[in-house]
């Protein structure tokens, strides 16, 4: 479990009422800071630039999806420890064993629940090494 | 009759034997009798010139002197059995069903055969002690050649003939005995004797008649019963064909090289290829290129296992380069040598089969995805609302967005059991079992649905000790099986009731029971209850939510599991539901 709690998170979205609503759970019901991209394109630099305790990625995205944007992550020198949570609306038993395989921190299914973000995060940080 | 066929029986042994039981089995022994008796009567015109001959001889050479009126009387004797046996004769022949009734006809003539014997005896009787020796020589010859003379004319009926033939040489034997003359006494020891061998010779033609009128019989019945084989076969045929031409799949009959023989209209109009154009052509150009090499393993598999596949999906090409894709049935057909007679493939072309299959997964991934994206937004925005982030909302708004929040997690629900059905029936579920402690699961299942429960002011109580002991299951889905059968339980019972839990453990299972005080399960709803789109009224769904579809996923969930779910009526009023699952080793 890492020392310091859970504070910085940088979310890679591109619905944006579901930005609004992560947003708005993060940080006032979990009072984290929260860091919102839209283009995963431009995800990378956001990552660099801000230095999250975690990142939280959309499965299905235009442009890249989370998968591949994840494995460009693990390319980076910057990015390749950061933990990754997944967020998902397809979640088969075969997509969860991709996204294990992958190395993702944890995974959360769509639709879930703004009341309880901040603790299902807060438990997936808790298990990190 | 049965000493005489033994005697052919054990001269000719084993295989011969054979052939004459098996000729007996097959010969109707009635029609058999019919024949002998025909063959008795189609004699009875000769007999009767012969009689008629040989009495007007006698007649003439006994009747002078004194014994006129005697012979007179003998000879109308003779002529009215002649002409009784023209009326048997006659009888006969105008009897229709002389073939059914053989028994009455056969004592007719066996009384007539009698007749005549006794009237040749009473000749014997009479003449031979009255005349002088050169008449009685004529006398003796005469009887002798009527007696033989009997031997073909019932050679059907042995017995017959010894009755005939005892009828003549006994009072012969009489009068030669006790003529007093020692020459004649010695005759008279020899005409039994005589007697014995002609009725020996007859039962041995007998015999012979008789074999020869079975073989006829039973070559007549095998010839019929060929002749029906052969139709059966015929009509069998026909309608094979007609199947294979009528079928409204594609049936190719191939040889052993894979070389089309024959195939019916539905091939032809499936391929676009008329039958002649690809008899005595491989199969393989109905096969795209691109696929023949499997084509080839598979059929070299075919050939050494001679066995039937089905489901062998090919995509096949036609004439005019479009591709379908057919499911086929193959089937060599092997005869008792095993030698390889052709191959019959039957072919179903699936290409909308499959299409529709693919659009229907779209489908499903698109109202997995596509529909919960949006939820997830309704929801959640309603949820921060009633979590209070928001700061206070007056309390008429938040009685509105608690019911849009509600009626949207109700939509949810339904969309994610309609998946996990569809998931279930495609058989695309797959279960991570694990080993779990019923006792902890049951424990976390009140836990988790501990807020649905104060909903409904209804309390989850364990009742006794749960138990510790294990089974294999998957964690998720058995939880989703406990949450089912909790917030039913929740929502059925009264306000203020408590649900209450148990576990019961036998040598092989492990049940779990919830039990409620609901208000029962009514009569004509139990047989349905494990059905989809199932509510026993349907007002509930609208006031207490649920999709219907809870039980029927419970049902088929645990039975992934090799379980079995069930309900009974609780005592006192209720229903307990319960699941068993099979313990952990």
């Amino acid at each position: 479990m890492p020392e310091r709690p859970l504070q910085r998170i940088c979310y890679v979205e591109d619905d944006e009422d579901i930005q609004r609503i992560v947003r708005m759970s993060l940080e006032r019901i979990g009072h984290m800071s929260v860091e919102i991209v839209t283009d995963p394109l431009r995800a990378i630099d956001v990552m660099k630039a801000w230095a999250p305790d975690l990142v939280m990625l959309d499965w299905m995205m235009p442009g890249m999806d989370g998968p591949a944007l994840f494995r460009q992550m693990k390319q980076l020198p910057e990015t390749a420890s950061l933990p990754v949570v997944f967020i998902t609306a397809k979640a088969t038993q075969r997509d969860m064993e991709e996204l294990a395989a992958l190395g993702a921190a944890g995974t959360i299914s769509k639709p879930f629940s703004p009341r309880e973000l901040p603790d299902q995060l807060r438990a997936i940080w808790a298990k990190l090494p | 009759m049965s000493n005489l066929a033994n005697g052919i029986e054990s001269a000719e042994h084993g295989a011969a034997a054979a052939i004459a039981e098996d000729i007996r089995d097959h010969a109707d022994p009635a029609l058999v009798r019919a024949d002998r008796v025909d063959q008795l009567y189609s004699q009875l015109p000769l007999g009767m010139a012969a009689t008629t001959v040989i009495g007007i001889i006698a007649a003439v050479e006994l009747q002078e002197g004194r014994l006129f009126e005697l012979v007179l009387f003998w000879g109308g004797l003779l002529a009215l059995l002649v002409a009784l046996h023209g009326l048997l004769f006659l009888g006969y022949r105008n009897d229709e069903r002389r073939h059914e009734n053989t028994e009455q006809w056969l004592r007719w003539l066996g009384i007539g055969a009698f007749a005549a014997g006794a009237t040749w005896g009473f000749a014997a009787a009479v003449f031979f002690p009255s005349h002088a020796d050169e008449r009685q020589v004529f006398l003796a010859f005469l009887l002798a050649g009527v007696m033989s003379g009997g031997i073909p004319m019932y050679a059907a009926s042995w017995p017959m003939f010894a009755a005939y033939a005892a009828a003549i040489a006994l009072p012969f034997t009489y009068v030669l005995a006790t003529f007093g003359n020692r020459l004649f006494a010695e005759i008279a020891l020899l005409i039994p004797l005589f007697y014995a061998v002609s009725v020996a010779i007859a039962y041995r033609l007998n015999g012979v008649f008789l074999s020869g009128y079975r073989l006829r019989h039973a070559y007549q019945r095998q010839l019929v019963e060929l002749d029906e084989a052969r139709r059966q076969i015929e009509a069998s045929g026909r309608k094979l064909a007609l199947f294979a031409e009528r079928a409204p799949i594609a049936v190719l009959e191939l040889d052993a090289q894979g070389v089309l023989h024959e195939m019916n209209h539905a091939a032809e109009i499936l391929f676009a290829y008329a039958a002649d154009e690809l008899a005595g052509k491989s199969v393989k150009r109905l096969v795209m290129p691109k696929y023949q090499a499997d084509f080839d393993r598979q059929w070299a598999t075919l050939m050494a296992s001679r066995q039937p596949m089905s489901g062998v999906k090919v995509r096949n090409v036609r004439r005019d380069g479009l591709t379908v894709v057919c499911e086929w049935t193959v089937t060599p057909l092997v005869n008792r040598e095993g030698q390889l007679l052709s191959v019959i493939a039957q072919g179903r072309d699936i290409t909308a089969q499959l299409e529709a299959e693919r659009l229907k997964k779209e489908f499903t991934s698109t109202l997995s995805h596509e529909l919960r994206t949006p939820l997830t937004s309704i929801i959640g925005s309603l949820q921060l609302i009633n979590a209070g982030v928001l700061g206070d909302v007056p309390k008429d708004v938040v009685e509105l967005t608690e019911v849009a929040e509600r009626n949207g997690q109700r939509l949810l629900d339904l969309i994610n059991d309609i998946l996990d059905i569809e998931k279930i029936e495609s058989g695309k579920l797959t279960l991570n079992p694990e080993v779990l402690r019923m006792d902890e699961l049951v424990r976390e299942a009140m836990l988790l649905n501990k807020g649905f429960g104060d909903r409904f002011k209804v309390r989850f109580q364990p009742r006794g000790e749960l138990t510790a002991r294990e089974v294999t299951a998957d964690h998720k889905r058995l939880l989703q099986v406990m949450t089912n059968l909790l917030s039913n339980a929740a929502k059925f019972s009264p306000e203020g009731e408590v649900v209450e839990i148990t576990t019961e453990e036998a040598k092989e299972w492990l049940r779990v029971a919830v039990h409620d005080r609901g208000p029962g399960i009514p009569e004509a709803f139990r047989p349905r209850i494990f059905g989809r789109f199932n509510q026993a009224d349907s007002t509930t769904s609208r006031q207490k939510g649920g999709t219907g579809l809870g039980l029927a996923i419970c049902k088929r969930l645990i039975e992934m599991m090799q379980g079995r779910i069930g309900f009974q009526d609780r005592e006192g009023g209720g229903t307990t539901f319960w699941f068993e699952l099979p313990r952990h080793a």
